[in-house]
């Protein structure tokens, strides 16, 4: 009686694996790639429209112009960047619109400090950075350290710390806005890798604006300005880590059943606080650029992010349940708002419509993620 | 309206410091609330013409000043303000032009005064509009300092060309009025002058950017900028000057901000448009003191007048008093 | 079973609050032998094998793990000693593929510019998975695809090659027929054969009795938190198990106890 009977056992198989239909299977695929599909229609949408509205000379294709929506991109990627991660593992960061803010006065109370002291530019550049990203590093740390370890819910402990940063922010700006920073920085904040003329007389300069006047700086693009070059790197690197390396995965499986990743070894809650530090330091970055770009520190800069921030996430596809989404497509769903924004100023349509469309792509998202669930959950139940 | 000139607000403040020494025995009982918009440089200043003429009088100050623009945030200070029971005056600058009159009707009711300064209850006419029981306005008149920057802008760009609006949001008065001003005077007086669009920012700097940014894309042309306030005109000149066109394309700032100052030494914007906010606070308690030795012919409407800064004028001791100095 | 016992359970309480879920409780368990836990919803068994594999910290008792008491605070402590557990609840991400779910934890890397650079080796990852499998003839098709898509037989497979892979010393599983159809009963019953075959003790709760009396040497029986009897499962029947198991019948008590 204790032995089996290993006949019955050999013929035993599994269940078969699970098949799709094709319509399925298309919609699936479809799925996939709605984002991307979404925002090449906009373009084209663009393109098309923009000359027949603005006069054939305005053209939305324009090296200047993809220059200016990379530019809008980049505060909202940076904070949409980490919340990517959070929300894969299944949290939510509501303070990386005031951390910018924060950061952005912190960088330049310091930066102004340091350059004040005697410090030779380029290094007090370097430490108005340090200091965006070790100080919102530190409220992410608090962030991680009261979610993981005392257990309160993500959404209360940023929100609380969303007004607690705010508070900072205000308090130690003056009156809003820190100026007096050195001549110089916006150089850093504006300038960019490459320049080209266009025309007569033109051609491409590496790293150091031309000397030109008059007319010809009418003709000149300047390509990858140094935050969108900032930013590349740093998207280049966190989609390494989160599609690539050990921190990643485990993003992923602590999004998807938490109490396995705990069960099988995974750190959780020093995952936890990275990620919540990660956060922030990647809006602390956010901070640091656009007070380079506007020469001053501002304690009200990205609070109107937050939102389009986790729009773009959602649009990129990340669940809010945790567990799937990837950075391209935060990518992606950054882009298409920024489009959004730069081709309805184009047509001359009154910018608010941009909040319709992305609130209806917004929605649009989610119900396509349910119904992904919906033709995976008619298979299981089949 | 009835327009009231400077002449008649200096008369005022004349008789109120004339009587000023006589009357600051009288005076030690007096105690005036100011209560502003927002934290920011221009109440900041507002703040010292404040203190400047309380102190030369002898009057008592109480100041609160809301964290954050709002009806929401200003009201609850308001009434703590009024239930303290000790404020005869209160000099304050209502958030919004409907919604403050019911609060500060309930102050009016305590026993207290009001002046409001900067901005306004109902129309801003206190003598024969929808709203008369402050003593008085002080403050500068935004449809006028729209129509100076057009002014100025006009004369930056040689009379001819297309300008552009970057606001902070609809429906603000302040910056609505400026924007009307801007408009008028656009299509009165410089018939070569279009004026191509105007967009909301929504106080967002990052959004002011790609606005602009996205308007010189559609509108290579484009000659000038008017930027209603400080950050509006930031982002403006931020996407003029990467556009390449900084100093070919003028942009126009509302607000004499150290800031907006040091934007216009960067080359970001051209011309800062200043408002005296000091001659309001100064004003204000003045006018007080005024109205509690007995004097009835206040002005019910004092316009402070405007300063125009460009790179030129900078310098000019005559012009940079009109940079709102804040201490540090 | 003359061998020294490979886990040793010692008068384990545990109690949450007020309640009581585990009273008193002792077991040995030596290798080679699968020894099914049995009792009815709520007796305690989930809880007894929580305190084994580290999830809880008992109220009173001891456990030794070959020969040594050991007091493991998270899960990660009973799985380095080679306690794998299979529970109930599958623990495993569904979001991520097999080879992932096998190395959950215990990811391999490579290691570039002087460990500067940590990509995943997820090919490695990937062979042994592959070969975990095989040993255990469990055959799935496609390896790296999410195993939310896969069957539920398919999953507890990928749960056990888990526990094979790393070599467990001891084996816990907690349901692990639950929601399973027919056929893949059967084949995790095989698995479990195979684990006994490599000297791998197995702790098994199950509530389905055939399959008990199918792969089982001994069983023990709770009731209310207590050990109610243990026996050869060659010693009893069914029916008798669930007298036990209904608390109608209890070797602790000279009497069966009044309904
Ligand atoms: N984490 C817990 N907190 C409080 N009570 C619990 C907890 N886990 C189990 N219990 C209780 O302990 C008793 C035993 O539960 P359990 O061990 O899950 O039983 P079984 O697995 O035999 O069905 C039940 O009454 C259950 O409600
Ligand atoms: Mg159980």
């Amino acid at each position: 009686m204790a032995q089996p009977d290993p006949e019955a056992a050999a013929k035993a198989e599994f269940a078969a694996p699970k098949t799709r239909s094709t319509t399925d299977q298309i919609i699936l695929s479809i799925i996939q790639v709605w984002a991307g599909v979404f925002l090449a229609i906009l373009i084209l949408v663009f393109v098309i429209s923009i000359p027949l509205v603005s006069g054939s000379s305005v053209s939305f294709l324009t090296v200047r112009n993809s220059q200016n929506i990379l530019v809008a991109i980049t505060p909202i990627l940076l904070l949409g960047l980490g919340q990517t991660f959070v929300i894969i593992s299944g949290g939510i960061d509501l303070s990386v619109g005031w951390v910018m803010s924060f950061a952005s006065v912190i960088s330049a109370l310091a930066l102004r400090e340091a350059y004040n002291a005697g410090l030779a530019l380029p290094l007090a550049v370097v430490v108005g950075f340090g200091t965006a990203v070790i100080g919102s590093g530190f409220v992410g740390f608090l962030n991680g350290v009261i979610i993981a370890k005392l257990k309160v819910p993500p959404f209360i402990v940023t929100l609380g710390m969303s007004f607690i940063v705010r508070g900072a922010a205000l308090l130690m700006s003056e009156n809003t806005t820190v100026i007096g920073l050195p001549r110089g920085v916006r150089d850093y904040g504006n300038e960019s890798l490459l320049y080209f003329i266009r025309g007569e007389g033109g051609g491409f300069y590496f790293f150091t604006k031309p000397e030109i006047s008059g007319e010809m700086l009418r003709r000149m693009d300047r390509i990858i300005s140094y935050p969108v070059l900032v930013t590349v790197i740093v998207v280049a690197i966190s989609i390494f880590v989160l599609r690539r390396t050990k921190f990643g995965r485990h993003t992923y499986a602590i999004g998807g059943n938490r109490e396995a990743a705990v069960r099988a070894g995974v750190p959780v809650d020093r995952h936890i606080i990275k990620l919540y530090m990660l956060s922030a330091a990647t809006a602390g970055i956010a901070g640091f650029l656009s007070m380079l770009r506007f020469t001053a520190g501002s304690a009200v800069i990205g609070d109107p992010l937050l939102l389009s921030s986790i729009a773009a996430v959602i649009i990129g596809g990340v669940s809010l349940f945790g567990g799937s989404g990837s950075l391209v497509g935060t990518v992606i769903g950054s882009l298409i708002i920024a489009v959004l924004t730069t081709g309805l100023v184009m047509l001359n349509v009154q910018s608010f419509w941009q909040f319709i469309v992305v609130g209806a792509v917004v929605i649009l998202a989610v119900l396509i993620d349910q119904s992904r669930d919906m033709i995976k959950n008619k298979i299981e139940t089949r | 309206m009835r327009k009231l000139t400077k002449l008649g607000a200096v008369a005022a403040l004349t008789v109120a410091l004339s009587s000023g020494a006589a009357l600051s025995q009288e005076m030690d009982g007096i105690t005036i609330g100011f209560l502003p918009g927002v934290v920011d440089p221009f109440y900041q200043v507002m703040e010292l013409g404040v203190n400047a003429a309380a102190a030369e009088l002898g009057i008592t100050v109480i100041t609160q000043i809301p964290p954050t623009w709002g009806v929401e945030v200003q009201t609850p200070i308001l009434d703590a303000m009024v239930a303290r029971g000790d404020i005869d005056y209160l000099v304050i600058a209502p958030t919004d032009k409907d919604q403050m009159v019911g609060p500060l009707q309930n102050a009016l009711e305590a026993g207290i005064k009001i002046i409001t300064v900067d901005t306004f209850l109902g129309d801003g006419d206190y003598a024969d509009g929808p709203v008369t029981f402050p003593l008085s306005y002080i403050g500068s008149d935004n449809v006028e300092g729209g129509r100076i920057s057009a002014r100025g802008l006009a004369k930056a760009i040689g009379g001819e060309g297309k300008v552009y609006i970057n606001s902070t949001n609809p429906n603000v008065s302040s910056v609505e009025g400026r924007a009307i001003g801007f408009n008028e005077v656009m299509d009165n007086e410089y018939p070569d002058i279009e004026v191509i669009g105007l967009d909301f920012n929504l106080d967002d700097m990052n959004t002011a950017v790609q606005q602009t940014a996205a308007t010189l894309e559609r509108v290579p042309d484009l000659a000038g900028v008017f930027g209603t306030n400080v950050f509006s005109a930031q982002g403006a000149g931020t996407a003029v000057v990467n556009a390449g066109l900084g100093g070919a394309v003028q942009v126009v700032a509302y607000d004499a901000t150290k800031f907006a100052i040091e934007q216009l030494r960067e080359g970001v914007v051209s011309l800062v448009l200043a408002q005296k906010p000091f001659d309001m606070g100064y004003l204000a308690v003045s006018f007080a003191a005024a109205d509690a030795a007995g004097v009835t012919s206040l002005p019910v409407r004092v316009e402070t007048g405007f300063a125009i800064i460009d790179i030129d004028n900078v310098d000019d001791p005559e012009v940079a008093r009109f940079i709102y100095q804040v201490p540090e | 079973m003359q061998d020294d016992p490979i886990l040793s359970i010692r008068n384990l309480t545990k109690k949450f609050g007020g309640l009581t879920a585990v009273d008193d409780f002792s077991l040995d368990v030596f290798p080679g032998e699968v020894v099914a836990l049995l009792g009815d919803n709520g007796a305690g068994k989930s809880t007894v094998i929580k305190c084994v594999s580290g999830v809880h910290t008992p109220s009173a008792g001891a456990i030794s793990f070959e020969g040594e008491v050991v007091h493991f605070s998270r899960p990660i402590d009973a799985r380095t000693k080679g306690i794998e557990t299979i529970y109930q609840d599958l623990a495993l991400a569904n979001n991520l593929d097999v080879p992932g779910n096998v190395f959950l934890g215990r990811e391999v890397e490579k290691r570039y510019l002087g460990g500067l650079i940590r990509p995943l080796d997820n090919k490695f990852m990937l062979s042994e998975t592959q070969q975990a499998l095989s040993t255990l003839h469990v055959e799935i098709p496609s390896l790296q695809v999410p195993i939310e898509t896969l069957s539920g037989g398919q999953r507890q497979a990928v749960a056990i090659a888990r526990a094979v892979y790393w070599e467990a010393r001891l084996m816990i599983m907690d349901e692990p027929t639950n929601n399973l159809g027919v056929p893949e009963q059967k084949k995790v019953l095989e698995l479990i054969n195979k684990l006994r075959e490599r000297g791998v003790p197995v702790i098994l709760i199950s509530h389905t009795l055939p399959e008990v009396f199918a792969v089982s040497d001994r069983l023990v029986v709770m009731h209310r938190g207590r050990k109610v009897t243990e026996k050869k499962v060659s010693q009893t029947n069914s029916e008798e198990v669930v007298q036990y198991m209904v608390g109608a019948l209890d070797d602790t008590r000279q009497t069966a106890p009044a309904e």
